[in-house]
């Protein structure tokens, strides 16, 4: 039987995914996907906490959570787009220009 | 069968709304006057958002204390109308600062002056909640306007800075929401007064703390980040070295203002509750992050930078404030910020307006220290303003942080925490060095080459601007006690 534990662990398996991929992918591209992989597994813990509690608050929230990732993906790719513009590059390591 | 859903008009308080209305109306009429003939000048924009502000701080002064509306999920609040002024104050200093001598990239946009009021949206509706919904859907609106802003200066150094600050704010989304997802899977609620409601009643449960920490950690990380507290303030510097310097100056008060009031809610509630080590956790952050902010900004060789760097290690001051919870600590955060926001965007103003297209002075920063060296010989009244700034920065009486700093030690002693007062004691100390080397620089070093003016970018609402920041600092003697004791009756009557 699959209950609420299980949901939780894979919630935070995918958060940790995402996590280890923002501190390692050098492609800025796959940096933002490692973000959305983040929030998605936010997605599947409140869905399964709501069902869990039989209320909506949190599959509410998951849906706010859908509709601001989606806003951030139009956001970031816009800059991006100008980005890759500029230098023909997506790659950190080759863009960094400020340090210190 | 579903019974229709009646909701009477008089129940939501809809007038709790308005202010926000006003900001996000008056950015949508700005796009419409756009459309409608887009040939208008950049100068009728910034009226038009002035006006906008104007009228949203009337708004929100004809709120009441202590309300909620829109189903519960505003709260009027002292903390929350005064933290709305003090958003609309900044902006109102901000906005005339883009009309400047020189042509920028930026303001020949009108959609630049619609993102800024929904910028200021998203914060005051940010601060005017205890709904994590809405604290989540404001931070991300604010921020997401805020991105686009900076990328918007057009410069190849804006683009990084755009690109690093929204990497760092997509990462603190992901903890933001996660933390959040962790109270509601413990209390089943998101609204902050039931979830304290709840976790009051389950403190003496066993396994209870390891939930409560993580919940606790991955929203500090969260923001951390936005407050650029220390482990996580490594993005500060350069994003606030590829912004333009107005920008620069605005981000290190109002996005921290709001992220400072959602601190409050929050981990005040933790601590309210008697968790010990959330205290511990937020006073190690901030004595971190004044000590080695202010040992990163003794080596910087941009002025820009320098300035960043401080604003972060003032930061770590207002955050140890926070970890005090007496009403009088939480009076120190905004009085700390409401005289620093005038003094900081006047500093950061002077830079803006000595911006040159190329860099003259050095190929890598814009705001080398030579670039002001022997200022008080080409623009005396320049030089005397810049050091008014840097003294008031580094803490000297009689001038407008000094106060702030006063009152934040006081609050530390008054609870205790005589070690706390001390450390900022010797911070401030070490933070003078920095600031004196600016003023040495303009005062005393001659100037590097033969240079013909710096104040390239000058223009009268530029001056408006800064004089009147200027009167902010010295004459902060005269309104300090109204400005405590209006806080501190704003800060009491909402039960902080």
């Amino acid at each position: 039987m699959i209950g609420l534990t299980h949901y939780l662990v894979v919630s935070a398996l995918i958060f940790s995914i995402g996590l280890i991929g923002v501190l390692r992918r050098r492609n800025l591209l796959m940096l933002f996907f490692a973000t959305e992989v983040m929030l998605n597994a936010v997605n599947i813990a409140f869905a399964a906490i709501s069902h869990f509690y039989n209320d909506l608050t949190g599959q509410m929230f998951a849906f706010f959570i859908i509709a601001i990732a989606a806003s951030e993906v139009a956001v970031g790719l816009g800059i991006l787009i100008v980005l890759y513009k500029r230098y023909g590059s997506l790659d950190l390591d080759e863009l960094e220009s400020m340090k210190g | 069968m579903l019974q229709p859903i009646n909701v009477s008009l008089e129940s939501l308080n809809l007038i709790t709304l308005a202010p926000m209305l006003v900001a996000i109306a008056g950015g949508l009429i700005i796009l419409v006057l756009d459309l409608i003939n887009s040939k208008l000048h950049k100068t009728l924009y910034v009226m038009l958002t002035l006006l906008i502000l104007f009228i949203d701080f009337g708004a929100v002064l004809g709120l009441n204390v202590n309300e909620r509306g829109f189903f519960d999920v505003m709260l009027i609040d002292g903390v929350s109308i005064i933290s709305q002024l003090m958003i609309i104050v900044a902006s109102m200093l901000f906005i005339p600062l883009s009309l400047t001598s020189k042509r920028f990239h930026e303001y020949s946009y009108p959609e630049f002056f619609a993102l800024f009021l929904f910028m200021i949206a998203g914060f005051q509706f940010m601060v005017t909640s205890d709904n994590l919904i809405l604290i989540f859907v404001g931070l991300e609106t604010a921020s997401l306007a805020l991105y686009t802003l900076i990328a918007l200066h057009n410069r190849s150094n804006s683009f990084e800075a755009a690109v690093k600050y929204f990497t760092m704010g997509a990462l603190s989304a992901g903890f933001y929401a996660m933390g959040s997802a962790v109270i509601y899977g413990l209390t089943g609620s998101i609204e902050l007064y039931k979830v304290a409601a709840v976790l009051s009643l389950r403190m003496d449960e066993a396994s209870i703390m390891i939930a409560i920490f993580g919940a606790s950690v991955l929203l500090l990380t969260a923001f951390a980040f936005k407050l650029s507290l220390f482990p996580f303030h490594t993005w500060a510097p350069d994003v606030y070295e590829g912004a333009s310097a107005p920008l620069a100056g605005y981000m290190s008060v109002v996005p921290k203002v709001a992220a400072f009031v959602v601190s409050i809610r929050i981990f005040g509630m933790y601590i309210d509750l008697g968790i010990e080590w959330v205290r511990i956790i937020i006073l190690v952050l901030a004595v971190g992050t004044m000590t080695l902010a202010n040992i990163m900004a003794l080596v910087q060789e941009d002025v820009k930078r320098m300035l960043a760097y401080s604003s972060i290690s003032h930061a770590g001051f207002i955050m140890a404030a926070l970890a005090l919870d007496t009403t009088e600590g939480t009076t120190a955060i905004f009085l700390y910020y409401a005289l620093f926001m005038f003094t900081n965007l006047g500093a950061f103003a002077m830079l803006w307006i000595s911006r040159h297209k190329v860099r003259r002075f050095s190929d890598r920063y814009d705001n080398p220290y030579e670039k002001f060296a022997g200022l008080i010989n080409i623009m005396p009244m320049g030089a005397v303003i810049m050091a008014l700034f840097m003294l008031s920065l580094a803490g000297v009486p009689p001038f407008s942080v000094f106060w702030g700093k006063i009152y934040v030690m006081q609050a530390a002693v008054n609870s205790g925490y005589v070690w706390l007062a001390i450390v900022m004691g010797l911070n401030s100390a070490i933070a003078a060095y920095y600031y004196l080397k600016l003023i040495v620089f303009m005062f005393l070093k001659e100037p590097v080459k033969s240079v013909d003016t710096v104040y390239y970018n000058l223009s009268k609402p530029l001056m408006a601007v800064i004089g009147l920041a200027t009167v902010a600092t010295i004459g902060a003697i005269f309104y300090i006690q109204p400005l405590i004791s209006y806080i501190y009756y704003m800060i009491s009557a909402s039960g902080y």
